[in-house]
């Protein structure tokens, strides 16, 4: 019945020999680098997933702060520009090693953090819509996904980091040199998001 | 020689970088500040033990004498993680964490009960059920206060949805049962042998130990969500993603 199994042509001692093979293989970290690859991965849908979240979110909040401070046209329009950008931006496939495209992503979603953290403090002048439960959930939320998204580019940083020590440090140097030639070191969050975008202005005029 | 020093260098990289101190958890209710009275504390472990025996989900409470400069949304997913409430499959748990020196508490949901309590409801309960108490000078009245509502908020599910997953697996003829099972031991034995290898090689990695992915050793050995060993409470491996709420007082 075994035998049945073995693919054609090899005898009991060559598969042993491959069995070895790879047992010696991974014990010396070949597989390290597509491990680590596929954790950064991981790590980076996270983030794609709680940025998602973050832009499904606007809508809501946006039609929620127009009920009761439609005045604030300004601040709401830049949000839902923002958020616009952020939805109609093309992802290529290669984001993780192009750093122009990951710069772009990070710019735009850095730029509808600000206009969100510029719209949560004009609300702040706004006592009903404050203590409004819609709102206050709403609010909660935001904050949530805010938290889950810094949560997530830190995961994604260590991800990478991680990655990029074992392509550019031994074994993984040799590994990548024989044989993931086409393994290239991925971009990473240089800066916390908030320096990037730029702090929210309060004006008392 | 130079460069010998490097690799070094490089290897210990990982291994150096700052991290909170994280207190031992030495129970359902870890004090660490001091706040809670001990019939507070032991009203609140077996609580907390009835709900996980009826449900899987962990709960657990913490007060922190220090954040030591991190915000408690920063050290509070990184708690969850070290200490792996909730099991790995699930991620079911949950931390009520103070920080009295800092006027801060926040409940850290895992993964998986981030549908049941939101963060909304957390927020809620934080607010209306915990603040008031804080403020006043009560921590004893505000932690049982919130364990009673998160205890509320979960406690009507119990068990996942064991139910209807038993009713299915009823449809099908008795040996369908065996052939997917098969499939799953020979899995499980790989799997295992794997991760045997695995941690070995990977298990001194901080990115490893930290994620969720890292944690397969919780998960084998709590079975379904840690529970007792050697009569302490361990952590399951549950993963933490940043899902809930923070308040001040």
């Amino acid at each position: 019945m075994m035998s049945a199994i073995r693919p054609a042509g090899l005898s009991p001692a060559s598969l042993c020999l491959l069995a070895l093979a790879g047992l010696l293989l991974s014990g010396c970290g070949f597989n390290a680098i597509p491990t680590k690859d596929e954790a950064t991965k991981a790590a980076w849908s996270q983030v794609l997933n709680q940025y998602q979240r973050r832009a499904d979110l606007v809508p809501n909040l946006v039609s929620t702060v127009k009920g009761f401070a439609d005045q604030e046209r300004r601040v709401l329009n830049e949000v839902v520009e923002a958020r616009a950008k952020v939805a109609q931006m093309r992802l290529p496939e290669n984001i993780l090693t192009d750093e122009e495209a990951f710069k772009r992503f990070q710019q735009q979603q850095a730029a509808l953090s600000s206009a969100l953290s510029r719209l949560m403090v004009v609300v702040e002048r706004y006592p009903e819509l404050k203590s409004n439960q819609n709102f206050l959930a709403l609010q909660s939320q935001l904050e949530g996904t805010e938290n889950r998204i810094s949560v997530a580019r830190r995961d994604y940083i260590r991800a990478v980091q991680d990655y990029n020590t074992e392509l550019r440090t031994f074994p993984g140097v040799v590994w990548a040199s024989l044989w993931y030639k086409d393994a290239k070191l991925k971009q990473n969050f240089s800066v916390d998001e908030s320096a990037v975008g730029k702090p929210p202005e309060v004006k008392f005029n | 020689m130079r460069f010998w020093i490097v690799v070094v260098l490089l290897c210990l990289a990982p291994a150096v970088r700052a991290a909170p101190e994280f207190p031992a958890l030495t129970g359902r209710v870890v004090d660490g500040a001091g706040v809670l009275s001990e019939a507070t504390r032991q009203e609140l472990t077996a609580r907390l033990a009835g709900h996980e025996a009826k449900t899987g989900h962990q709960v657990a409470v913490v007060t922190l004498p220090t954040l030591q400069g991190y915000t408690i949304e920063e050290f509070g997913y990184q708690l969850g993680r070290h200490w792996g409430i909730g099991s790995s499959e699930k991620n079911n748990g949950v931390l009520l964490i103070v920080a009295p020196k800092e006027r801060k508490l926040r409940i850290e949901v895992g993964y998986g009960l981030e549908g049941q309590l939101t963060d909304a409801l957390t927020k809620t309960i934080i607010e209306q059920r915990i603040v008031p108490h804080f403020r006043s000078g009560d921590f004893n009245a505000g932690v049982r206060d919130g364990v009673s509502a998160i205890l509320a908020v979960l406690g009507d599910v119990s068990e996942g949805e064991a139910g209807p997953r038993r009713d299915r697996a009823d449809e099908g003829p008795p040996g369908w049962a065996w052939g997917p099972g098969i499939i799953f031991f020979l899995w499980a034995v790989f799997m295992y042998a794997g991760m045997l290898r695995y941690r070995r090689r990977e298990g001194q990695q901080p990115w490893e130990r930290d994620s969720r992915h890292g944690r397969f050793g919780g998960g084998f050995r709590g079975g379904r969500g840690g529970g007792f060993r050697g009569g302490g409470f361990s952590g399951g491996g549950g993963g933490f993603g940043g899902g809930g709420a923070s308040g001040g007082w």
